[in-house]
């Protein structure tokens, strides 16, 4: 094996086959499940693209951000912007579609990325979290600055920009369009038909394999894994509102989860290929001496600037995918509490491994869900409810940090290497 | 220019409870290099302490004292548990650490109150003055704020300079190894920092309180401001962290004033960058070579 791994461009085509097969089997997956899967499916994925970056800012670079949440709120933005505005692409001339705003999500989320890298690479441990910090609570407050292009506090309802081919079937993809109650932005009055229609039982169209109950029911409680208790704006959104199908074999989860799991093949190819090859150790080597990288040649500024670059087109990508989730970009979704969870989610699943953030996605958004599962049982009241997982992230986190400071990933590779009696793999 | 004097006379009591937040954030910072991001979340704990003890009792003296002495109980609690096992932890680590603190103690506070912002009750009068004919953009509860900020900076100053325990703080600050080898029984004064700075915190929290609402994540802004205010002043200055902390206050009320208060966490961020860009030691900070 090793010796069919030695030819030029090899890694690449290995890392390529791996995560295409990836993406083969959880498309499988996303498609044999019902449509509240999906939406997690579509979360975790969410969540695991914006943590690939924090894994090489945090773990690998070792600059500790919580500003990743707004660099989400970046793509978000650009993407919200862009697909309200825009018809055609500006310059290019070619007629708009979804992927063209996340090509400019992305390349937005690399400018500022840049331009907050620049400030960052000067600065150590608590003056970089600080200012993250300040980014995380002074970002989303940029979109009350600008209330017409933004949307003020409320924020701004888009349509999904759903396919005309690719994913789902074409010939039957057909809308009755809602737009017009969609774009009037306010979150609490959509929320009242979907779950009329949730509870009413003629509507067979979109109940058969449609949990609606249960997804509008869900959307609150995964809206708890948002630390922040005040970013109820998203709460009322319900995903069933954004446009009633005709047909039911178009689900609107089922596309966004696809959308949601490609983007991050596409973001875990690029991290795999970083991490593993040469930007990896050079990441790794400032992390942990600065001065003997810079004696082997290293520039430890570019390397913690393009860091910040990296997971900030990262986090972009995953702001722009939330975005398609919830139909919905607004200052509350993209809080202090989410640059908070991406922080909590990385250090639980594993710091330095990009597996860490998959896993660290996954509990992200399994916890609130057991324990709503635990409280339905126990009868436990809301406010425990609400609060439960995010007691349990803080006691976690301060844990793994002086117990097992690899997280998840780190622990069993650990325990691994005991039974196997070898040295742990380089981290 | 009478509303621009107005906004600049409204800030200065905000200004002081900033300047208390970022206190405790250098107290604490001297004794243990560490940035106390858990700080605001201690503060809004006692907060609510002192929200019950206010409404069980309707006094507010009585209310400020428990609250104290919560924030001294809630800071020991968390060097103990937390930053004390984590010495040997790195960096990165210890700053991870009191995030999760903070997480943990805003949820702890959402489950035993709510999660919903609650009125704090109003303690003085909070009516403008009125002296020379005109009504003033300060109450008598603000002069009541500033009063006791003060009040607490001398405290604080007497500490450091008149009493030995001020002078082991010190000397621990200075150089652990040293202290130790000199009698200073070092962690259990790096405790008492722990203890002194949550006491500060609660100050502030009870302080600001009836001026906002509390909720559990109410303090966040106040934590950006405080840092800002810290780290401009260097961090490791307690004249610093008090000039800054009133300064940001008047920039604040004056942003607030003349524009929208939604823009304040914008221009503390701007504030923050230039002054981490121009001077990353702070304007009161000792420079010191950066260890490698």
């Amino acid at each position: 094996m090793t010796s069919l791994l030695r030819f030029p461009g090899a890694r690449l085509v290995s890392h390529a086959a791996f995560v295409i097969i990836i993406w083969f089997l959880v498309m499988r997956l996303n498609d044999s499940v019902d449509p509240l899967a999906n939406y997690y499916i579509a979360l975790v994925a969410m969540y695991a693209t914006a943590m690939f970056g924090m894994v090489i800012l945090v773990g690998l670079s070792g600059q500790v951000s919580l500003g990743n949440g707004a660099l989400m709120a970046v793509g978000g933005y650009v993407f919200a912007v862009t697909s309200l505005h825009w018809q055609t692409v500006p310059i290019l001339g070619v007629p708009w579609n979804g992927w063209w705003s996340m090509v400019f999500a992305a390349v937005g989320g690399i400018v500022v990325g840049l331009l907050i890298g620049g400030i960052a690479a000067r600065l150590r441990g608590p003056y970089l979290a600080g200012l993250t910090l300040g980014l995380a609570v002074g970002v989303p407050a940029i979109a009350n600055r600008f209330p017409e292009l933004l949307g003020g506090e409320s924020g701004l309802m888009l349509t999904v920009p759903y396919p005309e081919g690719g994913y789902a079937p074409v010939e039957e993809e057909v809308f009755v369009d809602s737009s017009a109650d969609t774009l009037s932005g306010d979150a609490s009055t959509m929320a009242v038909p979907s779950a009329d229609a949730a509870v009413s039982p003629d509507d067979m169209l979109t109940m058969d394999n449609f949990p609606t109950t249960d997804a509008s029911a869900a959307v609150p409680s995964v809206d708890a894994s948002v630390i922040d208790p005040g970013a109820t704006d998203m709460s009322g959104v319900d995903l069933s509102g954004t446009g009633d199908l005709i047909d039911a074999s178009f689900i609107i989860e089922r596309w966004q989860a696809g959308l949601a799991i490609t983007v991050a093949c596409i973001a875990a190819f690029i991290a795999l290929n970083l991490v593993r090859g040469r930007q990896g150790r050079v990441w790794r080597a400032v992390r942990d001496d600065s001065v003997a990288a810079a004696v082997a040649g290293i520039s430890p500024a570019k390397a913690k600037v393009s860091a910040f670059a990296v997971s900030s087109l990262f986090a972009a990508l995953a702001g722009a995918v939330f975005a398609q989730i919830l139909s919905y970009v607004g200052p509350g979704a993209f809080g202090l509490g989410l640059s908070l969870s991406l922080l909590v989610g990385v250090v639980l699943g594993g710091r330095s491994s990009l597996l860490g953030a998959v896993i660290g996605g996954l509990l992200l958004v399994w916890l609130p869900e057991f324990v709503l599962s635990l409280s339905e049982k126990g009868g436990w009241g809301d406010q425990i409810t609400n609060n439960a997982p995010n007691l349990i992230y803080g006691l976690l986190v301060v844990l793994v940090v002086l117990l097992a400071p690899g997280g998840i990933v780190g622990s069993v590779q650990m325990l691994i290497a005991k039974v196997t009696r070898r040295a742990p793999k380089g981290v | 220019m009478t509303s621009f004097i107005d906004y600049l006379i409204g800030g200065v009591s905000n200004g002081a409870v900033i300047a208390l937040m970022a206190i405790a954030l250098v107290l604490i910072w001297r004794a243990t290099r560490v940035v106390n991001f858990a700080q605001v979340g201690q503060a809004m704990f006692t907060t609510f302490v002192a929200l019950t003890v206010q409404t069980l009792t309707g006094s507010w003296a009585l209310a400020l004292v428990v609250a104290m002495v919560a924030g001294a109980i809630l800071g020991v609690i968390v060097q103990f548990l937390v930053l004390r096992p984590m010495r040997r932890a790195d960096t990165s680590g210890a700053i991870i650490a009191t995030f999760g603190v903070l997480i943990a103690l805003q949820a702890a506070v959402g489950m035993i109150w709510g999660g919903d912002a609650q009125a704090y009750p109003q303690p003085f009068d909070n009516a403008g003055v009125v002296a020379f004919g005109r009504i003033w953009p300060i109450s008598v509860y603000d002069f009541v704020v500033i009063g006791v900020t003060i009040l607490l900076v001398i405290a604080l100053s007497l500490l450091f300079t008149r009493t030995s325990i001020g002078l082991a703080m010190r000397a621990s600050a200075f150089n652990p190894e040293v202290a130790r080898l000199s009698g200073v029984r070092v962690s259990r004064v790096l405790t008492f920092g722990w203890a002194l700075a949550g006491v500060v915190g609660a100050v502030a929290g009870v302080l600001v309180a009836p001026s906002s609402t509390v909720s559990p994540t109410t303090f966040d802004i106040l934590l950006v401001f405080a840092f800002t205010a810290a780290v401009i002043g260097g961090l490791d200055s307690l004249v610093g962290a008090v000039a800054l902390g009133v300064f940001a206050g008047l920039v604040i009320s004056l942003v607030s004033g003349l524009s929208n208060s939604g823009n304040a966490p914008v221009v503390a961020l701007v504030l923050l960058a230039l002054s981490l860009i121009t001077k990353p030691d702070g304007v009161f900070g000792h420079h010191k070579a950066r260890a490698v």
